[in-house]
């Protein structure tokens, strides 16, 4: 998207709705509470967009994602779920053929457990930049945190990931 | 959960604990090619020695690749209600979006019948303007073109030079009806004028020129 364009509401539904979708579910590997942080994102960012001002879009949109991640955590009062996710097959964008599936949902239901025995301040970096592709910039600026501890985290996040996968590569 | 908005007083430096090289993080910002000025020729040079760092390298690499190959998924209808492609389907009817855009609408198609209508409806009104056929201008609206006013102005001689040709042949021929003069009778010249009106242009011959002599 532009950065010199104000993109209206339905543009961000549009364009990020599934990139918040997965950055939610694969930060706690339950749709119910990804689907509330899209729509609680969405509102936020339909009441933001009157005041927003041109320049980086993406660093206002995650970081509104981000906090709205953090208060909707927050506001249940528990940590997000560290359910094995039993829908990826509801939910997975494109479905080539039967065993395509059935291996690619095998694979991601073993990545995304490993990913929630990550402590969530690295699984939180390791989503932004390998599930949502942002920059180390792009993240410092959405958690709010130098890009040296943006590298830290994403450095030891997937090197604890590594250690969780137990099949080989 | 975890308070991530307070990193952990250990977290930040390069080197890894347990690690037992310097480059530690450096690593995983070499695969992401997010490495400062100066960092990517120490991380090549370490690498080009120490075996633990290669094997390290390769775990974070494929860690990464795990991630990534995460499949993207789709938001719940349910959950988005009002997000429709309005504005870009008259441009995908067209061709004018990019692959990207294309295939989030064929996505979207598939399970939204209010674009679908849309869609259609856009694309019948398309074919009825395309079908409608081309209009001439109306004559007066055209430009006066020099080359009009030289055709007017030949077509003007041409009636002229005929209408001369044509008395020229009525004179001839009432010269050579006779050598007395021709009265004429106006009750008589009515009566034939009648009679000409009447008929078709060029079957009617006009008494009067074809030899009909006065009383």
């Amino acid at each position: 998207m532009a950065e010199d364009r104000v993109p209206t509401w339905e543009d961000v539904a549009r364009r990020y709705g599934r990139k918040i979708y997965s950055f939610a579910y694969r930060l706690t590997g339950n749709p119910d509470d990804a689907s509330d942080l899209v729509q609680e994102v969405l509102l936020r960012v339909r009441k933001g967009l009157a005041n927003y001002t041109p320049g980086s879009f993406e660093g206002w949109l995650w970081r509104i994602t981000r906090n709205a991640f953090l208060d909707d955590v927050r506001k249940k009062k528990r940590r997000p779920t560290t359910q094995l996710p039993d829908d990826d097959r509801a939910v997975l964008g494109a479905t080539p053929s039967p065993d395509e599936v059935l291996a690619s949902v095998r694979l991601s239901d073993d990545v995304q457990a490993a990913l929630l025995k990550v402590p969530m301040e690295f699984r939180e970096c390791v989503v932004l930049c390998d599930v949502v592709g942002l920059s180390y910039e792009e993240i410092s600026n959405a958690i709010d945190a130098p890009v040296g501890t943006v590298r830290s985290r994403i450095h030891r996040g997937r090197k604890q990931l590594r250690g969780l996968l137990t099949w080989p590569m | 959960m975890a308070d991530v908005t307070q990193p952990r007083p250990t977290e930040h430096h390069d080197a890894i604990e347990g690690s037992a090289c310097d480059i530690g993080e450096l690593m995983s910002a070499y695969l992401d090619g997010e490495l400062r000025d100066g960092e990517l020729d120490r991380v090549v040079a370490h690498l080009a020695d120490c075996l633990e760092c290669i094997a390290e390298f390769h775990d974070l690499k494929e860690a990464r690749t795990a991630v990534r190959m995460l499949p993207m998924l789709q938001v719940p209808d349910r959950v988005m209600p009002a997000a429709h492609y309005g504005p870009e389907l008259s441009a995908f009817l067209d061709g004018e979006l990019t692959v990207e855009e294309q295939t989030m609408i064929v996505s979207h198609l598939q399970g939204c019948t209010d674009c679908l209508l849309e869609l259609q409806d856009l694309d019948a009104a398309r074919t009825a303007i395309r079908a409608l056929p081309g209009v001439e201008p109306p004559v007066p609206l055209l430009p006066r073109l020099p080359v009009r006013s030289q055709r007017t102005s030949l077509r003007r001689l041409a009636i002229a030079a005929a209408g001369f040709i044509g008395a020229a042949v009525i004179a001839f021929n009432m010269a050579s009806s006779g050598p007395e003069p021709t009265s004429v009778d106006l009750d008589q010249f009515a009566d034939r004028h009648n009679v000409r009106v009447s008929v078709d242009d060029g079957a009617v011959v006009v008494p009067a020129l074809s030899g009909r002599t006065a009383p």
